[in-house]
């Protein structure tokens, strides 16, 4: 039977195995390079980074704490082709071990390429660029800030621009270092200081440089100056190749220090003489519309109008004049019939011959009146005869009258009514006989019967 | 708005407006009168305006008090 005992064999605890393994490991891998992609890198704290390194085939744990990541210039991405300098180390508990690093550099690219590149496209994707936000540059500036070295041909070159365009300008400069570490904090603060004292325009500009000199104008800092600037901002930052975060967020970008100036001040002379042109060009055209004005009223004025205005009349006088001949006509005429009419009336109405037909109508009346009045008078006297020759016979009828003229009445006795006839008496009959004096009491003696002739013919 | 209230560029910018007015033929003399006399006034107020800017070329500090101050900027002792 073997002996399988493993006296002779070391049998570790599972401390003492990663003890151990830690130990060579470390001891081996103590300041590495190694090449590969980041995967599910972790850094959502803002603390330490986690991620793993991998190729096709394989894939090792890394971790970047704070002091290391924080002077990273560029930003540690997913599907970052990266080179990362380390060491291994090994965490005994957990028997894991991973690559903790020191540096990284991106593959292929500068690290300020790429971090370039990592800025730009998230301010663009934030809008820093966009047109919308730019300001435009006052024509004419009252105050000029320029943030740059005092030190540099920059300053000069923009000063000798500015005198060549503009005789009189107002310009404040604030120093700054253009490059090193506290470059992007001096800008910063320059800023702030020329937009507290009052500017109308501000210049950024520094000559030219490596990526690195320029590296000042490529911070997130910077960027977020600029933009948030109310005053507006030119950049001009190296040579004209050069393309600076500062650029592409600024109000305009000069090629040149010296385009700046350009862009920053208008050419004073050049200026002047376009307003002079200008008022020129304005004088000639009102002049020569005066002109053409001048020839339209003097054509106007000859026209017979204005040179004989009572021919404006004559239309209006023959108007006249036709109306006058027909008034004359139309009216003449109907007052010829008037007077016509009234001639013969008049001739009708003879005044002389109207007074003696009143007179003779007078006469007339006079006449018939007075025969009137003898014919009235005379049935007058008529009708009073006649009524005298009534009143004589109503005389004579009356009873008393005829007794006044020696009558008498007869009366029956008993009756009240006179006798008129010998037939309403009897022989013996007592009578009444009235006279005018008294009444007598009688006898019929005798009677005869033998009617009496009217008149007093007839006597017995 | 007054014309000396307008700045320079709004005063040059409605010179040219009334430069291009004129050559309207549509316009009235009267109109164009006007206008001219406008455009004369609009024309010396740019020119004035151009001719009012200091010569200065300053520094600026800020001193131990806090205050921004302005200083004529010497370049010659920067070298």
């Amino acid at each position: 039977m073997e002996d399988y005992s493993i006296s002779k064999t070391k049998v570790y605890t599972v401390s003492e195995l990663n003890q151990d393994i830690k130990r060579n490991v470390e001891a081996g891998y103590p300041d590495i390079w190694v090449e590969g992609e980041v995967s599910n890198f972790y850094f959502h704290d803002k603390k330490h980074m986690y991620f793993d390194l991998k190729d096709e085939n394989s894939k090792i744990k890394v971790v970047m704490f704070q002091n290391i990541n924080r002077n990273l210039i560029f930003d540690i991405e997913e599907g970052l082709h990266i080179l990362i300098n380390g060491y291994i180390s090994l965490y005994e508990k957990r028997g894991e071990y991973q690559l903790v690093a020191m540096d990284a550099r991106p593959v292929g690219k500068g690290a300020l390429i790429l971090a370039f590149e990592q800025l730009k496209k998230k301010l663009g994707e934030k809008g820093y660029f966009d047109v919308i936000h730019k300001k435009s540059i006052p024509l004419l500036p009252g105050r000029i800030g320029l943030v740059t070295s005092t030190g540099g041909a920059v300053i000069r070159d923009i000063i000798l621009v500015l005198k060549e365009r503009f005789e009189n300008f107002h310009l404040i400069v604030r120093d700054v270092n253009v490059q090193g570490v506290t470059s992007s904090d001096e800008i910063c603060e320059a800023i702030d200081e020329l937009c507290e004292y009052g500017v109308d325009v501000i210049i950024i500009a520094r000559g030219g440089g490596s990526l690195e000199d320029l590296w000042a104008f490529n911070t997130e800092k910077i960027a977020r100056k600029i933009f948030e600037c109310p005053v507006p901002i030119i950049s001009a930052i190296g040579h004209e190749t050069d393309y600076t975060i500062s650029d592409f967020v600024a109000d305009r970008r000069a090629a040149t220090p010296s385009v700046a100036a350009e862009i920053v001040i208008l050419n004073k002379r050049e200026t002047v003489e376009k307003i002079e042109t200008m008022v020129k060009r304005a004088r000639s055209l009102i002049s020569s519309e005066v002109k053409i004005r001048k020839k339209e009223i003097l054509l106007l004025m000859r026209r017979r109008i204005f040179a004989r205005p009572e021919t404006l009349l004559d239309r209006f006088n023959q108007v006249v004049g036709e109306l006058n001949i027909r008034l004359e006509r139309d009216i003449g005429a109907n007052l010829k019939t008037v007077e016509n009419n009234l001639i013969n009336i008049c001739r009708l109405i003879d005044k002389k011959n109207i007074i003696d037909k009143i007179y003779s109508f007078k006469t007339v009346i006079k006449n018939s009146d007075i025969r009137l009045i003898s014919t009235v008078n005379n049935y007058i006297n008529l009708k009073k005869s006649k009524i005298k020759y009534i009143m004589g016979k109503i005389a004579d009828r009356n009873p008393v009258n005829i007794l006044e003229r020696g009558f008498a009445l007869l009366y029956g006795v008993e009756k009240d009514r006179s006798i008129k006839s010998v037939r309403e008496v009897n022989v013996d009959q007592a009578v009444r006989i009235l006279l005018r004096d008294g009444v007598l009491s009688a006898r019929i003696f005798d009677k005869i019967y033998k009617k009496i002739e009217p008149g007093f013919k007839n006597e017995n | 708005m007054k014309i000396e209230e307008m700045s320079f560029e709004e005063s040059i910018k409605k010179l040219e407006e009334i430069v291009r007015e004129l050559e309207d033929e549509n316009i009235s003399l009267e109109d164009s009168m006007k206008k001219f006399e406008l455009g004369i006034k609009l024309s010396s107020n740019c020119l004035k305006k151009l001719n009012e800017a200091e010569n200065r070329i300053e520094e600026l500090t800020r001193s131990e008090d806090g205050k921004l101050i302005a200083r004529e900027l010497n370049l010659e002792k920067e070298n």
